[in-house]
């Protein structure tokens, strides 16, 4: 820790870094200062007054700036004649405070006191209740009774949409303002604001729909009373009567840290299921933060149509099984198919599912184990130069430098947007390279701007810049020198910033690029980082956006997307493809109708998925919060989940299902747990050395403090009990580490003809995606499939704004409104995927958009 | 402590010479020109010969003190602006919200140009590129004259690029508030002039600190009273300004009276004449020489003092008033005869700031909302002796607690005429009020807004 300063705590000299907030400093000394307005994830702003101590300085001599000392010899304090707010103080040398005197017990009982003169007291039949930071400092510090006449409360609004997911109770409200502050001030929507003024003072929501953010719902967590709560959980239980389990979210590769809370519940027949989704604190990984689509998102759980049984194709139709049949059935088609077996691992699949999943493909020697979906590659590059264990968003700011690369950010892995956003306002420098403008550029000067197919060239461009005559004494250098001497002049600024940087993590996304392409960038993000030595460090390093949560589980597990692409090229030589928890069919269109050319399919799934409907064999599978396994997140942290509520009807968990049938084939027993399949990866998988299920558990304390008697400081998310998981460590952060470079191959960029434009297809974090599509709350913020052009490809090609129009590409046309924006650039459709217009190619495309005739014209 | 010589010529009469409302002494002086004919600008012009330094000196050696009402010495004010600080501002304070305060408009409407002139020596001594007057909402048509004059001092060359060839260059503009007292407080005018919500800032940082100012840069917060003294100081020097008034208060106040007088009105009068004087000399005395009850000295902010043979004779300087249990503030003077129902008098003052209470706070939001309550079931006749004490200690729970000086106010009216006149209290608890006032209906219990669904 840096400098530190003595403060008088109580009268007992205490250190604390220099510059740390008061009540932080006292927190962390084990001493509670009650606060409402005050987190110490934000700003203070000295609005509610509780943090009222006692405030002394110890006087200084005028011109000799001694400290004065008195008859005692103890220094002389100058004590505040009133009280004052400590979430205001930073501590600072000679501080001395006071929290346990008569004036300072008063004073908090008589804020708590003005606070109840206004609010509802209706706890029994508050969400709130049971994990009330007001209900707690009530019971601490509050009056046993209120003089305020019942009678003459203000009454006011109690079910208040502030959009269609987050109420308002008005009257419970007691303006701390942290719901503003934190849309405002971290995530940067400024879409909550105070209105009226005394007591009046109200919070609304100002944009259309209302409360637009991806994270609305963590200032559910922060609100320190009921006044806020999300339309998924609201009156949905008593907080004491949840369980819960740790989990991880499996929506995007960030990997949020989740305590689900479960309960019996009457509507869902008495079955126990998930009631909300929790944030659970893992401040190297989500903070105390989850996106709305983590939050929301769980639905599919427990949606009417999961599958239950194993189904057999029989007569052409897909037929309830029993699982011995089943497997019998998928056991004998796999010997007969002999080395022709391939596997398409899922983007949820846990570490030990792929790990059964190779298992049985190996027994049977077949060679293809790929993992869906193959949009982008690299994963050679993150086990060399991947950002070095132990790095943190939360540690970066002055003098770190974060590259994005051909990602939006918060469409793509909200809580990675969050923290590096955050970082920035910490001063950290952001370069923020794509083909178009997004969110994140709002926090940068550096925004390098390509042409879609220029992604490598702009790399290289940055690092020719970058380095100017510095030639390091890297493997493969001279070759690279000689590549670079005609990458383009990019952005002087941005290279500057690069060079001069003292940690650089580069974040590399794969927004219209071909699986090769993507490739190539993240060899030319990999080079940027070799070269300019930000390597094997902690804050250094290389980060992709992995299309799924647990892609990077898949690679290290040994799926690769080049043998998913090669499955898809040649399926017909495949006798037999297990595809496991993977949807080729609704998402590739070259897969939907390679598919149909394969030999025997058996497919584990939640639901009759587009895949599902081509197999010979549908097994049903259990979600994530079913059963136990690990997932790696994006930065190779491996981190257990748990299960959380029973199995939905017949379904098992992949890995079961897999042993089961590599059993029927004479491959071995077959593990009992999971727990044990990870001994067995830690065995074979160097990377995972020293991971057992015990050591992914362990937790160490946090800060801020957060949940259970911390829940009036931190929040009502939870304390992490569950494990903090380990992040493997890289090639570069070995001492035998050598560093090398490579030149990166790309492939040619698109070119355009007369009429035709690049249609870039682009990920959206609310789209219809089969597992968060089933949670009813979010439709109405899931778009109409659409494609975004420019004010003048519009008129040009005559469309308006709203008109229905026809885009082709790549061999698909699909029919979709039209968007006129500034943002898209000319040239240029954004078209999203996942919008329910059927399977899309993911790589950017010459292609032609028309303003579709009407029908039968 | 040393008395301050009288305004020499004001005691002689109404026809006197002004140094603030001039507007009495010289018709339409309003009028650019007649301004410039009277000896306008000339303190500007002297005050770019000198280095701003020394303007600083001049400002620091009047003893100048603010007349927005905290009374704070306004030459050590603008020397608190960093020497570096590359971009500073001067935030004129005309939101005059004040109940019973009516100074600033008349200088504004009757001396404009002195405003203007004050202010932009403030501007030069701190180098700052602009001046903001933030004009409270209803001040419009006052400020679409101003903008007329700022205007003309700007064709004159007093505004704008390399002003009287000193190199310095600053713009002039207006501002309109929304009508909200709270946005007279310095640190919320900032906001609002930002157009952000016009609540307070925690201090520190201070207004004239890097952070603390508008859009965060250092920043001179000045009242239009006390801008318009600075042309005289800088052209008549330090000395002649402290020839009026006394030691620790010099120089001439505007005392903006109201209420059971015969003469309401402002009077430009040197600190440390006495309440005798003011009230009975200038203001005419009480309306149908009926005997006084009380006086409130800042409007409804500070502590209401009886109407004692010794209040009337403590002279009006921030020091004396204070020893009497109240404080001087924007001296706007309001003054109440003996038939005055103080629960009626405390209830509209806590009314007022129930209504301008910002909410930012806890004490001060719910406090003023509390103490209305309580307050309105006494004034109705529906309280029992015990709600008496239960006002006194709300009010007393609000203080020293709240984030910005509105909320120490908001307990004034409540506790200081429970100390003075629990007379008054007592006959409302005991039976049928007997006030001559008339009685207010109950405030409705608001919802603001709708209910939800
Ligand atoms: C609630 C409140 C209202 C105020 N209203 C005004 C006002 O209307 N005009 C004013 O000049 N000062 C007002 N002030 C005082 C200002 O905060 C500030 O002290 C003043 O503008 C400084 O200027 P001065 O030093 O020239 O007096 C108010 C203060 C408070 C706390
Ligand atoms: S809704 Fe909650 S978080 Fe927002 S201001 Fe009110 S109490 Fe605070
Ligand atoms: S950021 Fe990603 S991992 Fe985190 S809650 Fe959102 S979707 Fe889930
Ligand atoms: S004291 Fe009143 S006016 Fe001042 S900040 Fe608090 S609520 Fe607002
Ligand atoms: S004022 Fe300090 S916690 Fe609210």
């Amino acid at each position: 820790m840096s400098e530190t300063v003595t403060i008088y705590l109580d009268d007992r000299a205490i250190e604390a870094p220099k510059g740390m907030n008061l009540v932080d400093a006292c927190k962390l000394h084990g001493v509670d200062i009650p606060v409402f307005c005050y987190h110490p994830k934000m700003e203070p702003v000295g609005m509610c007054r509780m943090c009222l101590i006692e405030l002394g300085f110890e006087q200084r001599d005028r011109t000799t700036g001694e400290v004065v000392l008195g008859e005692d010899g103890k220094p002389l304090v100058r004590w505040f004649p009133t009280l004052q707010t400590a979430c205001t103080q930073v501590v600072s040398e000679g501080m001395h405070v006071r929290t346990t005197t008569e004036a300072v017990r008063r004073g908090r009982k008589d804020i708590i006191e003005f606070i109840l003169t206004s609010h509802p007291l209706d706890c029994p039949v508050c969400d709130k209740g049971g994990e009330c930071p007001l209900q707690e400092l009530t019971m601490d510090f509050g009056p046993g009774k209120s003089r305020f006449l019942y009678d003459e409360k203000i009454h006011l609004a109690k079910r208040y949409p502030l959009g269609e997911q987050i109420y308002l109770d008005r009257e419970r409200c007691i303006q701390c303002a942290r719901c503003i502050r934190y849309v405002e001030e971290i995530t940067d929507d400024p879409v909550l604001q105070f209105y009226e003024r005394g007591r009046r003072l109200q919070i609304i929501s100002t944009s259309e729909p209302g409360f637009d953010s991806k994270f609305s719902g963590n200032t559910t967590d922060i609100c320190p009373v009921g006044a806020l709560t999300t339309a998924d959980f609201r009156f949905g239980a008593r907080p004491w009567e949840l369980d819960s389990a740790a989990s991880i979210c499996t929506h995007c590769p960030v990997g949020c840290n989740l305590t689900l809370n479960t309960r019996l519940d009457r509507d869902a027949g008495g079955r126990v299921i998930i009631k909300r989704v929790m944030p659970r604190q893992n401040e190297q990984v989500n903070e105390i933060w989850i996106c709305d689509k983590g939050r929301f998102g769980h639905h599919f759980t427990a949606a009417p149509d999961r599958i239950t049984t194993p189904l057999v194709r029989k007569g052409g139709k897909l037929v309830e099984a029993t699982w011995s049949e089943a497997l019998e059935l998928v056991a004998g088609m796999l010997k007969s198919a002999g080395k022709a077996v391939g596997a398409l691992a899922g983007p949820t699949l846990s570490n030990e599912d792929l790990w059964a999943l190779r298992r049985l493909v190996e027994g049977q020697r077949g060679a293809r184990l790929g993992v869906w979906p193959p949009t982008m590659t690299g994963g050679d590059l993150i086990a060399e130069v991947g950002v070095a264990q132990g790095t943190n968003f939360t540690d970066m700011g002055k003098g770190a430098c974060i590259v994005v690369v051909a990602s939006d950010l918060e469409e793509e892995a909200p809580i990675y947007w969050h923290r590096v956003k955050v970082a920035a306002d910490r001063g950290a420098t952001l370069v923020v390279v794509n083909g178009r403008a997004t969110k994140l550029d709002r926090y940068t000067r550096h925004r390098v701007r390509y042409h879609y197919g220029d992604e490598v060239a702009t790399l290289n461009g940055l690092l020719r810049q970058a380095l100017g005559d510095a030639a390091p004494d890297i493997d493969g250098f001279d070759q690279l020198r000689a590549a670079l001497e005609n990458a383009p002049a990019v952005d002087a600024a941005a290279a500057q910033a690069i060079a001069g940087a003292t940690d650089l993590v580069v974040i590399v996304g794969g927004e219209g690029l071909s699986m090769a392409a993507h490739g190539a960038l993240m060899q030319a993000a990999a080079n940027l980082l070799v070269a300019t030595g930000h390597v094997g460090r902690p804050n250094n390093g290389l980060l992709a956006v992995w299309p799924g949560a647990n892609t990077q589980g898949a690679l290290d597990m040994g799926f690769t997307p080049e043998d998913a692409t090669h499955i898809i090229d040649n399926a017909a030589s495949f006798e037999a493809l297990i595809i496991a928890g993977a949807d080729p069919a609704d998402e590739d269109p070259r897969a939907a109708a390679a598919l149909q050319e394969a030999g025997f399919i058996v497919a584990t799934a939640l639901f009759l998925t587009p895949t599902a409907e081509l197999a010979d064999v549908v097994l049903p599978r259990m979600s994530f919060a079913e059963r136990d396994g690990t997932f790696t997140n994006g930065e190779r942290r491996v981190q257990r989940f748990c299960k959380a509520i029973d199995r939905v009807g017949e379904s098992r968990a992949d890995w079961q299902i897999f042993q089961q049938v590599g059993a029927a084939l004479g491959q071995g027993r077959a593990m009992p747990t999971p727990g044990v399949v990870m001994a067995q990866i830690v065995e074979r998988v160097p990377w995972y050395a020293g991971m057992d299920y015990p050591t992914l558990a362990e937790v160490a304390p946090q800060f801020p403090m957060v949940g259970g008697e911390d829940l009036y400081y931190g929040g009502t998310m939870y304390k992490n009990a569950g494990g903090l998981g380990r992040q493997w460590a890289v090639a570069a952060e070995q001492a035998s580490y050598q560093a090398r470079v490579r030149v990166p191959k790309a492939p040619a960029a698109p070119k355009p003809g007369k009429g035709e434009l690049i249609v870039v297809p682009v990920r959206l974090l609310y789209d219809q995606g089969t597992e968060f599509y089933k949670t009813q709350l979010v439709h109405r913020r899931v778009p109409q499939a659409y494609v975004a052009l420019n004010a003048g490809d519009a008129a040009r090609l005559s469309v308006r704004e709203g008109a229905r129009v026809r885009v082709r590409l790549a061999g698909t046309e699909v029919e979709v409104a039209a968007r006129v924006r500034a943002s898209v650039p000319e040239g240029v459709a954004l078209l999203p995927l996942n919008l329910g217009v059927g399977p899309l190619p993911h790589a950017a495309s010459v292609g032609t958009v028309a303003v579709a005739e009407a029908v039968g014209a | 402590m040393g008395r301050g010589a009288p305004h020499p010529k004001m005691k002689a009469g109404r026809d006197v010479a002004h140094i603030i409302l001039r507007d009495l002494d010289i018709p339409d002086i309003w009028k650019f020109d007649v301004y410039v004919e009277n000896g306008g600008y000339e303190g500007l012009k002297k005050a770019v010969t000198l280095t701003p330094d020394e303007v600083i000196e001049v400002v620091k050696a009047s003893g100048l003190r603010g007349r927005g009402g905290a009374g704070f010495p306004t030459g050590v004010k603008w020397s608190f602006i960093p020497k570096d600080a590359e971009t500073t501002y001067v935030a004129v304070n005309a939101d005059e919200s004040e109940p019973g305060t009516f100074k600033d408009r008349q200088i504004m409407e009757g001396n404009p140009h002195q405003l203007i002139e004050g202010a932009l020596i403030c501007a030069y001594a701190i180098r700052a590129r602009a001046v903001y007057i933030y004009c409270r909402g209803e001040f419009w048509d006052l400020t679409h004259a101003l903008d007329a004059r700022i205007e003309e001092a700007r064709a004159a060359g007093f505004i704008g690029e390399n002003i009287l060839g000193s190199g310095w260059s600053c713009e002039v503009y207006t501002h309109l508030g929304a009508g909200a007292y709270i946005c007279g407080e310095e640190s919320a005018l900032l906001n609002s002039l930002q157009g952000l919500l016009g609540q307070p800032r925690v201090r520190p940082p201070f207004p004239a600190q890097k952070g603390g100012g508008l859009y965060y840069e250092p920043t001179v917060v000045n009242n239009v009273e006390t801008l318009t003294n600075v042309p005289w100081i800088m052209v008549n020097g330090a000395d002649a300004y402290r020839q009026f008034g006394t030691e620790q208060s010099p120089g001439v106040k505007v005392f903006c009276v109201s209420g059971h007088v015969n003469r309401p009105g402002n009077y430009e009068l040197p600190l440390g004449t006495t309440f005798r004087e003011l009230i009975y000399e200038h203001a005419g005395g009480i309306l149908d020489d009926k005997g006084l009850k009380g006086v409130l000295t800042a409007g409804a902010s500070a502590p209401i003092l009886p109407g004692s043979a010794e209040v009337l004779d403590t002279p009006l300087t921030y020091e004396d008033v204070q020893k009497v249990g109240s404080s001087l503030g924007s001296a706007s003077v309001i003054v109440l005869d003996e038939d005055t129902d103080m629960v009626w008098a405390a209830l509209k003052m806590v009314r007022f700031f129930k209504h301008e209470s910002c909410g930012k706070c806890t004490p001060c939001r719910e406090g003023t909302f509390w103490m209305e309550r309580v307050l309105s079931r006494i004034h109705r006749g529906e309280a029992t002796e015990g709600d008496i004490d239960l006002l006194d200690e709300v009010a007393a729970q609000i203080k020293g607690k709240c984030l910005c000086a509105l909320g120490e106010f908001a307990l004034n009216p409540a506790a200081a005429t429970i100390a003075h006149f629990r007379d008054d209290y007592a006959r409302r608890v005991s039976g049928v009020p007997e006030s001559t006032a008339e009685l207010e209906t109950q405030a409705p219990i608001e919802a603001p807004v709708a209910a939800g669904d």
